[in-house]
């Protein structure tokens, strides 16, 4: 009874601290504040809704890879193979739906899309587990073993690809991207959203998502508490491997191919910043996917002002580049506090 | 020269006016080896600190050669031939052996660069001079673990110390390797140099040393020789002098029944420090293994709860065979286990009171999809009252706890996962007297309802105060099981220092 009320209590104390989450989410303001500058100084070419629609479009699949990448730094990791499995996996599920999309009726163009789908799902998964495995029973580093893997994928891709690309035969496959939701929201917008969702449960109501957090804060405390911590960190790796293959779904359709030596280029670093700029500490334990999404935000935010203010193309990295320095340097003074 | 090589004398120091030291005097003749000797808290390295220039002494006087001499720094103790040689070895192991031996004082040509040939050479005539077969080009990793003393002394020497303090140089050597170090320190002796020789191992300090002095909270109580002509100091003798007759203790313990055998542990090893373990836990009892620093205890705790290979022997739970391959086997056989060195191995720092909390039991949480928080909170509210942790909140960060809430809330987790068997290292470690009770006060219901407790812990009066009975160990083996009746300070200190009752 004492203790029924007692929680009660601290839940509506916790309920109540709405404050604190703004606090602790330092990011939105800093977003929010980047936004009211821009509308200031660029007017209705920034401070339009299309922009902002187009904002979220072209970050849907950075947002992704960022998902799956804030567990794996969470659990005290890094994959650095994220682009080039992406070329991989998007080679595998064009080459599985072309083949099904010529053995079938025009008709059925969506089953041999499913196929591919399927296909794609369930390499990446395998990708993810073999980098896991290598990591915990190998003892391998995850920098090297990713590092190692990244120019496998891409290799082999580019061997098979020779060099080229892959283009989907399949005419409906481009409609997985490319449609909208009550004709103003595009499709990949409302995947991230979903996707977003679905990780913010996964972290903070399941078991896997407490026990990422555990693994990366503290492994040897909790190995001691009787958690499989190999498994934990094998599953971060697959799942990091179901998002490259939701995102290249997205950006295949998108584009309709996907091309071995340009696709998926950088994106591992890029989705590292987005996880880093949202506050995910480096050396793992902490971070939120809230945070993540806000991180994802102000990256595509400012890349897009930086493009419609008209600043030199090989120039964007370099801002890019020094919010990511500021951003770790004002985690730190927020640890040392 | 004076009969003495140093004398200190009177020496007196309080920290925030409690005093540590109480006109203690220490004189050490040249070449001799002089234990120094009491237990944890007696103000055995305080003193020393004092000779190596660590902190300064509140009153009193130093003499070195017959003059006096003050020390207000490490570098001034350096100077007058003072080496302090402390247990965790200052050896770099990717490094030859002539590149530690010079560290920091590297000889070079007068352009800087370095003049490898005559550190060499000086290494060399240091290690003719101790009678020690060691290559100076050596790499120090490859090297077993008594070379790594002798290179801290061979520095010393180099340093032109002829006074050397030498603090439990030998809690991490096999016995050869003890036997080695200990040849060298004869060598040395024969030279004129006087060693100040701290250790628990009593057994060790009959064997090795000259003469002894004692101290016992700040005071001195006695100084004597080894070898007199009425016979040999005992360990056992020694071991009377440390603790003294005024040990006080508050009762925790209660009488409760004991049940049948549900552990059986059969000549277990494990590598590299533990050697042919056998014992039988009942459920209702609580057995402490107790022993020296390197005894094993906490590798004997590992090993039973999966954290470390076993290497031979068998595991038996209430009859059966098993093997904790990992501690997650463990937790699922109903082993708890309450780790030693709580901010490493016991608590997730940025995980909440509640999430550390249920941290081992989150399955027993399971709705629909995913975890109930709000049924994690009570269950952490309930341990929150039943064990008094005083916590800002449950959804505070465990680190903003003291060091005794978080050592409750570490067994709280172990208690919610009904544990029929509990394994507690340490488990007072770093925790303030009060909480200490009260963690005792937890042990000793879990031991009534029934839970078969091991408790491996290094403080005796813990041992004496909660166990039904204990093993004492010594380097990786049981050396002697006492019954709580037969259990004394004494008798511990006896057997964990490599002694044998009666």
């Amino acid at each position: 009874m004492i203790v029924n009320q007692k929680v009660a209590e601290r839940e509506r104390s916790m309920t109540l601290s709405l404050g604190k989450v703004w606090g602790q989410y330092s990011i939105i303001w800093v977003l929010l504040g980047i936004i009211i500058i821009a509308s200031i100084f660029l007017g209705e070419s920034f401070l339009d809704i299309q922009n902002f629609v187009n904002i979220l479009r072209n970050n849907a699949i950075l947002g992704i890879l960022a998902l799956g990448m804030a567990f794996i730094i969470i659990s005290g990791n890094i994959d650095l193979s994220i682009g080039s499995m992406l070329v991989a996996v998007g080679a595998i599920a064009i080459a599985i739906t072309n083949f099904f999309g010529t053995l079938f009726n025009p008709e059925l163009g969506w089953l041999a899309i499913v196929f591919g789908i399927l296909a794609a799902l369930i390499c990446s998964a395998v990708f993810g587990a073999l980098s896991g495995l290598i990591v915990t029973k190998g003892r391998v580093p995850s920098f090297i073993v990713t590092l190692g893997f990244l120019s496998i994928y891409r290799s082999v891709s580019m061997y098979f690809m020779e060099g080229g690309g892959f283009f989907s035969n399949v005419p409906a496959f481009t409609k997985i991207s490319n449609s909208n939701l009550f004709g103003i929201i595009p499709l990949p917008i409302i995947y991230f959203a979903i996707i977003a969702a679905a990780c913010y449960y996964i972290a903070k109501y399941t078991r896997f998502g407490r026990h990422v957090y555990a693994v990366g804060s503290n492994e040897k405390a909790a190995r001691l508490s009787g958690i499989n911590t190999d498994r934990v960190k094998i599953l971060a790796f697959m799942l990091m491997g179901l998002m490259v293959a939701l995102a290249v779904i997205i950006e295949t359709s998108r584009m309709n191919s996907i091309n071995a030596t340009s696709s998926g280029q950088g994106y591992e670093l890029n989705a590292i910043a987005a996880v880093v700029i949202g506050g995910v500490a480096m050396n793992g334990g902490r971070g939120s996917i809230i945070g993540v999404v806000f991180g994802v935000l102000l990256l595509g935010v400012i890349s897009n002002i930086l493009n419609i203010a008209g600043v030199d193309v090989f120039l964007v990295n370099a801002i890019k580049g020094t919010l990511v320095v500021l951003a770790v340097l004002l985690q730190r003074k927020e640890a040392v506090r | 020269m004076s009969e003495y090589a140093l004398k200190m004398i009177d020496i007196d120091k309080s920290f925030d006016t409690v005093p540590v030291l109480k006109n203690v005097s220490l004189f050490v003749r040249p070449g001799e080896i002089h234990a120094l000797l009491g237990e944890n808290g007696a103000g055995k390295t305080t003193l020393m600190n004092i000779l190596g220039g660590v902190i300064e002494a509140g009153s009193g006087k130093i003499e070195i050669g017959g003059k006096e001499v003050s020390i207000h720094s490490p570098s001034a103790s350096q100077h007058h031939g003072i080496a302090f040689i402390h247990q965790e070895l200052n050896v770099v192991n990717d490094l030859y052996v002539y590149e530690n031996m010079f560290l920091g004082y590297e000889l070079t040509n007068k352009y800087g660069r370095i003049n490898a040939k005559d550190m060499i050479g000086r290494s060399r005539e240091i290690f003719d001079y101790m009678g020690v077969k060691l290559d100076p080009k050596a790499m120090v990793g490859d090297l077993d673990a008594s070379y790594k003393q002798i290179i801290e002394i061979a520095k010393a020497l180099l340093r032109n110390a002829n006074i050397i303090i030498m603090d439990e140089p030998t809690s991490s050597l096999t016995s050869a390797e003890i036997e080695h170090v200990f040849e060298i320190m004869r060598n040395l002796k024969e030279k004129w140099a006087s060693i100040i020789f701290i250790s628990h191992k009593l057994g060790e300090v009959v064997e090795i040393c000259d003469r002894y002095t004692v101290l016992r909270n700040g005071e001195k109580i006695i100084e004597d020789d080894i070898h007199k002509p009425e016979g040999t100091a005992t360990p056992e003798m020694l071991a009377r002098y440390m603790v003294g007759r005024d040990v006080l203790s508050v009762e925790v313990y209660e009488e409760h029944s004991i049940g049948e055998v549900i552990l059986q542990v059969e000549n277990l090893s494990a590598h590299p420090d533990l050697k042919d373990v056998s014992f039988q836990l009942r459920k209702g009892e609580i057995l402490a293994f107790t022993g020296l620093l390197g005894d094993g205890r906490t590798e004997l705790a590992r090993a039973i709860f999966g954290d470390l290979k076993i290497h031979s022997g068998s595991i038996k739970v209430s009859g059966k065979k098993i093997v904790n391959k990992s501690p997650e086997k463990a937790r699922k056989r109903k082993f708890g286990y309450v780790p030693d060195n709580r901010k490493e191995n016991g608590i997730v720092k940025d995980l909440t009171v509640t999430e550390n909390i249920t941290l081992s039991t989150l399955g027993s949480f399971k709705k629909l999809l995913g975890i109930n928080r709000k049924k994690e909170n009570e269950v952490a509210e309930g341990f929150v009252q039943s064990l008094r942790i005083k916590v800002p909140s449950l959804d505070s960060y465990i680190t903003s706890l003291s060091g005794g809430n978080q050592q409750k809330a570490v067994l709280a987790k172990w208690l919610h996962s009904k544990p029929e068997i509990m394994i507690f290292a340490n488990p007072t470690q770093g925790v303030d007297v009060g909480a200490k009770n009260e963690i005792y006060a937890q042990i000793m219901q879990l031991a009534k309802k029934g839970v078969a407790v091991m408790v491996m812990s290094g403080e005796a009066q813990e041992v004496i105060k909660i166990c039904d009975r204990v093993c004492v160990m010594y380097h990786g083996e049981i050396k002697g099981e006492l019954d709580r009746t037969e259990c004394t300070e004494e008798a511990l200190m006896i057997l964990s220092t490599g002694g044998s009752l009666n």
